[in-house]
C-alpha cells in the first residue's frame, strides 16, 4: 500500500518536472506564434496577452494578421526566400539520394579493387568540418568561372549575348553541387551498413530471373532500402534547410537566398528591427516547415537515432 | 563475389554507381581540403601571388593575446558550459522518462521541437526573448519581480546569453539519444537488481551509465565538435559582425578571410579546427570508449 502510493508519488513528480521542461521549450515558440498575430502597436501595448485577433475575431483584427504576413511574404522577400530553399534542397536531397543510394549499394553488396579505399575516402568525410573546404571553394568557384566564362564567350558571341559571365558563385546550382558533395560521407556511411542488412538471395533471386543489375537496383533492391532512404533523407533535409554558413559565402544576392539567409539579414537591418509584426511572421514562416516536416515524419527520424545509439 | 566473376554489365553498373558520387565528393570536399592545407601555409590576399611562408600563420596564431587564443577560449566556455549543462538535463529527463510516465511520447516528441528549427531563427528567436524593448519577456520578467533590466546581448555578455540558448536548443536532441540507449537494456537486469533491493538511483549509477557508455561517448563527441565549430548564432546576434570579445574560430576565419583578406591567416584557423576535430575524436573515444560491454 505505501509503496503503491510512493510509486504514485514519484510518477506525479516526474510528470511535473518534465511537463515544466516541456512549457519552458514550447512557450516561447507560443509566444513567437501569437506575437506574428498582432500589430506592432499591439506589441508595445500588451507583449504578453492573448492577441486581439484571438480574442476578439473580426474582420478588423483578422486584417493585422494578414497585414503582417503578406508584409513579410510579398514586401520583405520571405517567399522568394521560402521557393529558394524548397528548390534548393529538394533538388540536392533528390541527387543525394539518387547518387548515395548507388554508392553505398555498390560499395556494400560487391567484392571489387579498390573497394576499401572509396568506402574510408568517404567514410574520413565525416570528420572534415565544412569551415576547412568552405574557403578553398570560394577561391575554386571564382577561379572556375574565369575558364568557363572564356569557354562561353565564343558561343555568347555567337549568339550575342554580350559579356556572358558563367559561373557556379552566386548561383542555386554552384551551392546544390557543395550541398550534395558535402552530404555524400553521412549518406553512403549510413546506407552502405543499411544495404549490408538486406538478404543476400534477393539480388540472386532477380538477376536469375534475367533482369539486369540496373533494374534489379532499382526495382528489387531500391524499395527494400525504403526505410533507410527516409532516414537520410530526413537528416539531410533538416540540415540542408537549416544550413547557414555557406551560405552567407555562395548566396549573397538577396533574390538567391534561402529561408535562413533571408531572414538573418532581414534581421540585421537597422530598419525592420521594431517592426515585430513583420519579424514574428518571418520567425514563423522559417519556422513552419521543419517543424511540420519533423511532425509528420518523428517516428522515422527518432528510429534513426535510436538506430544509430544502438549501434553506438 | 570476386572481382574476376564480374560480369560486363555488373562492371558497367558499379561504374555508373560509383564514378559521379567519387567525382563530386573528390572535386568538391576533397580537393579543396587539400587546398586548404596548402594555403594555410602561405600569405595571400586572395587576388596576386600567394607566398609561402611555412608555419608562420600557426606561429602568429598562438602569438599571446592574439584574437585567435580568446576566439578559441570562446569555443572552450561554449563546449564546457552548455555541454555539461546539457548532458545533465538530458541524462536525466531520459531517465524520468525510462522510468515510465504517462504521455512519454508526447514529451519525447516536443523536447525535440527546438532542435529542427533553423539555427538562425533559434538565435533571433533569443534576440527577442532577451530584448530590452517593451516586448522583451525576460527583461519584462525581471522587471515583475524589481530587478534590473539586463542588456543580454551586449558583447560583454553575449556568450554568457548564449548558454541558456544552446541548451534549450539542443538538450531534445541527446535526451532521445540517450532515451533509446536505455531502452535498449534488458529488463532482467533491473529485475535482478531490484529484487537485490538496490535503489533506483544505485541501478542507474550501476547498471543504466555503464551499458549505455558507448552512446554516452557519442553524444560527448557531438557536443565537443558542435562547440568547436559554433558560428551561426553568434553571427546572427553580432549582426555579422563579432568583435574580438565574441569571436569564436568559425567567425574569425570568416572575418580574416573575407573582410580583412587574410586568406592564409584564415585558412590556418579552418586547418587548426580540423586538426582539433580530429584529436578530439580520437582522444575522447580512447578514454571514453572503455571495454565494450557485452549483454
Amino acid at each position: 500500500m505505501r509503496g503503491s502510493f510512493l510509486e504514485k508519488l514519484g510518477t506525479l513528480v516526474r510528470t511535473g518536472v518534465l511537463g515544466l521542461w516541456m512549457l519552458g521549450v514550447v512557450l516561447p515558440m507560443f509566444w513567437v506564434l501569437a506575437t506574428s498575430l498582432k500589430s506592432t502597436k499591439e506589441v508595445t501595448r500588451s507583449p504578453f496577452g492573448i492577441p486581439d485577433a484571438l480574442a476578439h475575431p473580426g474582420a478588423k483584427t483578422f486584417a493585422v494578421i494578414a497585414e503582417n504576413y503578406t508584409k513579410a511574404w510579398v514586401g520583405s522577400g520571405f517567399s522568394a526566400y521560402f521557393w529558394n530553399s524548397l528548390k534548393v534542397v529538394s533538388i540536392s536531397l533528390a541527387l543525394i539520394l539518387l547518387l548515395g543510394s548507388m554508392a553505398a549499394y555498390c560499395l556494400s553488396r560487391f567484392e571489387f579493387r579498390g573497394r576499401n579505399v572509396i568506402y574510408n575516402a568517404f567514410v574520413a568525410g565525416l570528420l572534415i568540418p565544412m569551415q576547412l573546404i568552405l574557403i578553398p571553394l570560394f577561391f575554386q568557384y571564382a577561379d572556375w568561372s574565369d575558364v568557363l566564362t572564356r569557354s562561353f564567350a565564343p558561343v555568347a558571341r555567337m549568339l550575342q549575348l554580350g559579356n556572358l559571365t558563367v559561373s557556379l558563385h552566386n548561383s542555386h546550382e554552384g551551392i546544390i553541387l557543395i550541398y550534395v558533395a558535402a552530404s555524400l560521407p553521412f549518406t553512403i556511411f549510413t546506407l552502405t551498413s543499411f544495404f549490408g542488412t538486406l538478404p543476400g538471395g534477393v539480388r540472386e533471386a532477380a538477376m536469375i530471373d534475367g533482369a539486369s543489375e540496373a533494374r534489379t537496383f532499382f526495382s528489387v533492391m531500391l524499395p527494400l532500402a525504403k526505410p533507410g532512404l527516409i532516414t537520410v533523407a530526413i537528416f539531410n533535409f533538416l540540415g540542408l534547410w537549416n544550413e547557414y554558413l555557406f551560405g552567407i559565402v555562395f548566396l549573397a544576392d538577396n533574390k538567391l537566398k534561402t529561408l535562413p539567409l533571408g531572414l538573418a539579414s532581414i534581421s540585421m537591418q537597422a530598419q525592420y528591427k521594431s517592426d515585430f509584426g513583420l519579424m514574428f511572421a518571418g520567425l514563423v514562416i522559417t519556422m513552419v516547415p521543419t517543424l511540420v516536416v519533423y511532425l509528420l515524419l518523428q517516428r522515422h527520424l527518432t528510429k534513426g537515432i535510436t538506430a544509430g545509439a544502438v549501434k553506438g | 563475389m570476386s572481382p574476376k566473376h564480374l560480369s560486363r554489365d555488373t562492371k558497367r553498373f558499379l561504374w555508373i554507381g560509383i564514378l559521379p558520387s567519387a567525382l563530386l565528393y573528390g572535386l568538391f570536399v576533397i580537393w579543396p581540403a587539400i587546398n586548404a592545407l596548402m594555403y594555410s601555409f602561405t600569405r595571400w590576399d586572395g587576388l596576386s601571388t600567394p607566398v609561402w611562408i611555412g608555419i608562420d600563420n600557426f606561429v602568429n596564431l598562438f602569438k599571446s593575446g592574439s584574437d585567435f587564443v580568446t576566439a578559441i577560449g570562446h569555443n572552450i566556455y561554449l563546449t564546457v558550459i552548455p555541454g555539461s549543462i546539457i548532458l545533465t538535463l538530458a541524462l536525466f529527463f531520459a531517465w524520468m522518462i525510462h522510468l515510465k510516465v504517462a504521455g512519454s511520447t508526447l514529451f519525447r516528441v516536443t523536447f525535440f521541437f527546438p532542435n529542427v528549427i533553423a539555427s538562425v531563427a533559434v538565435a533571433l528567436l533569443w534576440v527577442l526573448l532577451y530584448s530590452t524593448t517593451e516586448m522583451g519577456p525576460i527583461n519584462n520578467i525581471r522587471q515583475a519581480l524589481h530587478m534590473e533590466k539586463v542588456p543580454f546581448l551586449e558583447s560583454a555578455r553575449l556568450l554568457q546569453s548564449i548558454v541558456p540558448m544552446m541548451v534549450w536548443s539542443a538538450t531534445g536532441f541527446y535526451l532521445v539519444l540517450f532515451l533509446a540507449a536505455m531502452e535498449n537494456i534488458p529488463v532482467d537486469y533491473y529485475e535482478a537488481a531490484h529484487l537485490d533491493g538496490a535503489s533506483p538511483t544505485l541501478q542507474f549509477i550501476r547498471i543504466t551509465l555503464p551499458l549505455m557508455w558507448d552512446v554516452l561517448t557519442t553524444g560527448i563527441i557531438f557536443l565537443i565538435v558542435g562547440g568547436l565549430k559554433f558560428f551561426d548564432a553568434v553571427w546572427v546576434m553580432e549582426n555579422g559582425r563579432p568583435s574580438p570579445a565574441t569571436h569564436t574560430m568559425s567567425s574569425l576565419m570568416y572575418a580574416k578571410v573575407f573582410e580583412e583578406y587574410n586568406v592564409g591567416y584564415g585558412t590556418a584557423i579552418a586547418v587548426l579546427l580540423f586538426v582539433l576535430v580530429l584529436i578530439i575524436t580520437r582522444i575522447s573515444m580512447r578514454l571514453l570508449k572503455r571495454e565494450r560491454l557485452e549483454y
